[in-house]
């Protein structure tokens, strides 16, 4: 008892000491801590009165928070996530308008109606191997690829429900058989088959990169900036790009609405898209930029090999955005785990 | 207590806890309501969600089976027989506690998971190609839920042994009951209100859970993940209906299982002295029980070793290898470097702390109104509702407690009740307080069962005053229910993630968030510090509580 009543006092003495006459400036976002601390840094910089306080969380738990914050919102700025969460932020009245002067260098589908929000960056989801076991020739081309009997059992996938990128590539799926067949069920199909390879859905990207690495499965999909990242820090993944063309989410950006101090959520929204940041971003954390007016020969070496290389896929964001939550529960209810010949797990 | 302030004071106390436990709950039920009937429609035609409250419900029942099953021997076993190492081992059998829930997952992920220590043992010894086992489904649920939740028989058990008059096991014996019959006759009858409250908690916390079914569930699906799923996917409506489903689920089952508690005027009168420890003499039998019980202490401890060492590997560095290749502080410099990573830690612990003194006053109060075997007529009226109220937030898995708190507190409207609290610092100490009221509340409730009115009575008698009584008499013979209480409270508190992930904000962020965060961002090694430390300071403190 005397023990406890000592830490408070501790306690509350320590947190008395700590003040800061800085404005805060709150940011929720997905993109970890490599690319936040560097524009936390970069941007205190030029504006010394803010204090630039982040808060890292999947980009499906951004908009989760900011909807139960409603009432009183904590953030000032939403940074990360794709467009099509963005959107439904917007439907539901999360986003403030707000143009910044960059407005004009972003292609049509990273612009939020009424500008409530532009994409920053261009994330594409690859195909990721184990580099150990899989030598480069051997790894899938293609999605299609994932299906071959030689990956049975040996594909992991993260958990599709709460990941923005995940959800795009099942949309992306999902809109292919739609255009070919008219129907769902084509894509579905192809899930379902996939589901039969798969040994495993995993919690979250870190547990993914890990897993691969140890080889408790060989092959995945996930975004490309996470597994650039991991490369430079010695993780050996591999990856490719699909032949056949791979969804690139519009990483969006935008203003709280109801932020407590907007003269700085828009200052940062205004900086993130400069072609000073945008650069800052490829060069130190793999991100692509979503600005279209940059000179090629501006990008590191390794961005212009992506842009050279990688084929985008025709995907309806729209209707991803519109339908995307019930083809994910169905997908929940009706196929994951449901795969043929899945080799049953549990009890 | 003056007789005439005991009934206001009981009603006032029913009011707060009203205020605190229910009021947001029905304000949820109402909002939900509001959405419209279309979800429930959903719900009811749906099978994957009547599966997965039957998953809750029958996890929920063998979890209290598993960790009876050896949370009780334990606790005879300590309490009654003596050998070398008894007060070590015994402190270190609660250790399971100190996990918090998220790392204590991960940490069984990296030891007994397909390519954790234990399965890579496995299969080099028995020169397997594939990994012997896969840590997935309700097998693996399981044992997370008796591995962690053991620990309240163990020490509600321990607690209420302490409390136990020999004379009465003396008298049996003397009366020519065999062992047998005293155990099954007179102990464990004497044992109920421990027991029943051990058990009650338990059932409610793995109902509850969440941790272990999101990590290992697989396509095995409890109520709690699926509401996070419902959720996640934007279906607010449906996930409150599953949400009240759950909620009834629990209520049933807490009515149910309260009744295993029992009330008789004959439990525990509590005088005289706990039955003297038994030494083991027959020296084989005591080194054999001596190695048995660190064996035993060991297999507990090596989810806490596992973390420690993954704390040691720098990033990127294990890959395929049994052991990991390479090991450094680098993680705790890169933690004690940067004092904004600290933050967390001061922060947890001042909401712990906070949180968890409140809980006990609270708890106390209920329990000088209340908790006596014969309370007042008057004040006897709210002991129903008080119970309820104190044992309810169990009964409420933590992330939607949390939205039922933000939802409540983000309306500025005095006249009902409520005010935005929303976004400020004392919102998450308050939901850990309400989450800490059934552990505190069952601990304080029992102890107080276990007085002898006499006591008091004897202490007023001789003109002390009701302050004095409750400080010179009563305080010190609830002392092992209160620590075992508190020291429960402050630990939960202080690993909380489920509530904190819906209520932190910047200013407040605990240090479960910064370990999500670490994980989030491939700093696995930071996340196991982070584990450590919190371990570490929970060992502390239950340590303290333990003690008598």
């Amino acid at each position: 008892m005397r023990l406890l009543a000592r830490v408070t006092l501790l306690v509350l003495l320590t947190s008395a000491c700590t003040g800061d006459s800085r404005t805060p400036l709150v940011i929720y976002s997905p993109h970890g801590r490599d690319l936040l601390t560097l524009l936390e840094r970069r941007f205190e910089r030029l504006h010394p009165d803010v204090d630039v306080r982040w808060l890292d969380m999947g980009s499906q738990e951004v908009y989760d928070r900011l909807r139960s914050e409603r009432a009183n919102a904590q953030a000032d700025v939403w940074f990360g996530g794709p467009a099509t969460i963005f959107a439904r932020g917007a439907h539901d009245s999360l986003l403030e308008p707000f143009r910044p002067t960059w407005a004009g260098a972003i292609g049509p589908h990273g612009r939020g109606p009424g500008d409530r929000y532009f994409a920053a960056y261009e994330t594409p989801a690859v195909i990721v191997y184990a580099e150990q076991a899989v030598k480069p020739e051997e790894a899938p081309r293609d999605w299609d690829d994932l299906l071959d009997p030689r990956w049975k059992g040996k594909v992991l996938i993260r958990d599709p429900l709460a990941s923005g990128t995940m959800r795009a590539v099942w949309g992306m799926i999902i809109e292919r058989g739609l255009k070919h067949t008219g129907d769902t069920a084509a894509g579905f199909q192809w899930l379902r088959r996939l589901d039969a390879q798969t040994k495993e859905y995993v919690l979250n990207g870190p547990l993914l990169d890990q897993k691969i690495v140890r080889q408790e499965g060989l092959v995945t999909i996930w975004d490309l900036p996470d597994i650039l990242l991991n490369r430079r820090d010695g993780l050996q993944l591999g990856y490719v790009f699909p032949k056949s063309g791979t969804p690139v989410i519009e990483d969006a950006i935008g203003v709280v609405r109801g932020a407590r101090h907007r003269a700085q959520a828009d200052a940062f929204v205004e900086y993130v898209g400069s072609v000073e940041a945008q650069l800052l971003a490829t060069r130190e954390a793999y991100r692509l930029p979503a600005r279209l007016d940059l000179p090629l020969d501006s990008l590191p070496p390794w961005a212009r090999e992506v842009r050279r290389v990688m084929k985008v896929a025709d995907v309806d964001w729209d209707v991803l955005a519109e339908r995307g939550a019930e083809w994910m529960r169905y997908w929940d209810e009706n196929v994951r785990g449901k795969g043929e010949g899945r080799e049953r797990a549990g009890p | 207590m003056n007789a005439r302030l005991g009934p206001t004071a009981a009603a006032a106390l029913t009011v707060l806890l009203a205020w605190l436990v229910l009021y947001p709950i029905l304000i949820v039920v109402a909002d939900a309501a509001a959405g419209g009937g279309d979800a429930v429609t959903r719900f009811v035609t749906r099978p994957g969600e009547w599966g997965a409250l039957w998953a809750s419900l029958w996890i929920s029942l063998a979890s209290v089976a598993l960790a009876a099953a050896i949370g009780v021997p334990l606790a005879f076993l300590f309490e009654w027989l003596e050998f070398p190492g008894r007060k070590t081992l015994g402190s270190l059998i609660a250790l399971p506690a100190v996990l918090p829930p998220f790392v204590g997952v991960i940490a069984f992920l990296f030891l007994y998971g397909e390519s954790g220590f234990v399965a890579r043992a496995v299969q080099a010894v028995l020169g397997l190609t594939r990994p012997p086992w896969r840590l997935q489904g309700a097998g693996a649920i399981l044992l997370v839920h008796a591995y962690s939740m053991y620990v309240y028989f163990y020490l509600l058990a321990r607690a209420g042994l302490a409390k136990l008059d020999a004379s009465l096991i003396e008298a049996a014996q003397a009366l020519g009951a065999g062992r047998w019959d005293t155990l099954s006759r007179v102990t464990l009858p004497l044992l109920r209100p421990a027991l029943g409250g051990a058990g009650l908690l338990v059932f409610m916390a793995a109902l509850g859970s969440f941790s272990a079914p999101y990590v290992f569930g697989g396509g095995f699906r409890v109520m709690t993940t699926q509401i996070v799923a419902t959720k996640l996917n934007g279906e607010l409506p449906l996930a409150m209906v599953e949400t009240a489903a759950l909620a009834l689920v629990a209520v049933v089952g807490f009515a149910v299982l309260r009744r295993t508690e029992g009330n008789d005027p004959l439990i525990a009168l509590g005088k005289g002295t706990a039955p003297r420890r038994r030494p083991i003499r027959r020296p084989g039998v005591r080194g054999f029980a001596t190695a048995a019980g660190w064996l035993f202490a060991v297999l507990l401890l090596l989810p806490h070793l596992t973390l420690a060492l993954v704390s040691l590997v720098p990033y990127g560095s294990w890959t395929t290898e049994t052991l990991p290749p390479v090991l450094s502080l680098g993680n705790y410099q890169r933690l004690f470097g940067e004092p904004e990573r600290l933050r967390p830690l001061v922060n947890s612990l001042w909401m712990a702390t906070v949180s968890t003194f409140a809980a006990l006053v609270l708890a106390l109060a209920a329990g000088a109104l209340i908790g006596r075997r014969r309370p007042r007529e008057a004040a006897g009226r709210f002991r129903g509702a008080i119970e309820t109220l104190v044992a309810l937030p169990w009964a409420l898995p933590g992330t939607v407690f949390a939205i039922a708190l933000a939802a409540t507190f983000s309306v500025s409207s005095p006249i009902t009740l409520r005010w935005v609290l929303v976004g400020t610092v004392v919102l998450l100490p308050l939901a850990y307080l309400v989450r800490n009221l059934p552990v505190t509340g069952r601990a304080v409730l029992a102890g107080y069962r276990q007085l002898d009115p006499a006591l008091e009575e004897a202490a007023a008698s001789l003109g002390a005053g009701w302050w004095g009584v409750f400080r010179r008499v009563t305080l010190p013979l609830l002392r092992p229910a209160l620590a075992a209480g508190a020291s429960l409270a402050f630990v939960a508190a202080l690993g909380d993630f489920v509530t904190s992930i819906v209520l932190y904000t910047y200013d407040n962020r605990p240090i479960s968030i910064e370990i999500m965060s670490s994980l989030r961002v491939s700093e696995l090694g930071v996340a196991a510090a982070f584990g450590v430390i919190l371990m570490v300071v929970s060992g502390l403190v239950l340590g303290v509580g333990a003690r008598r």
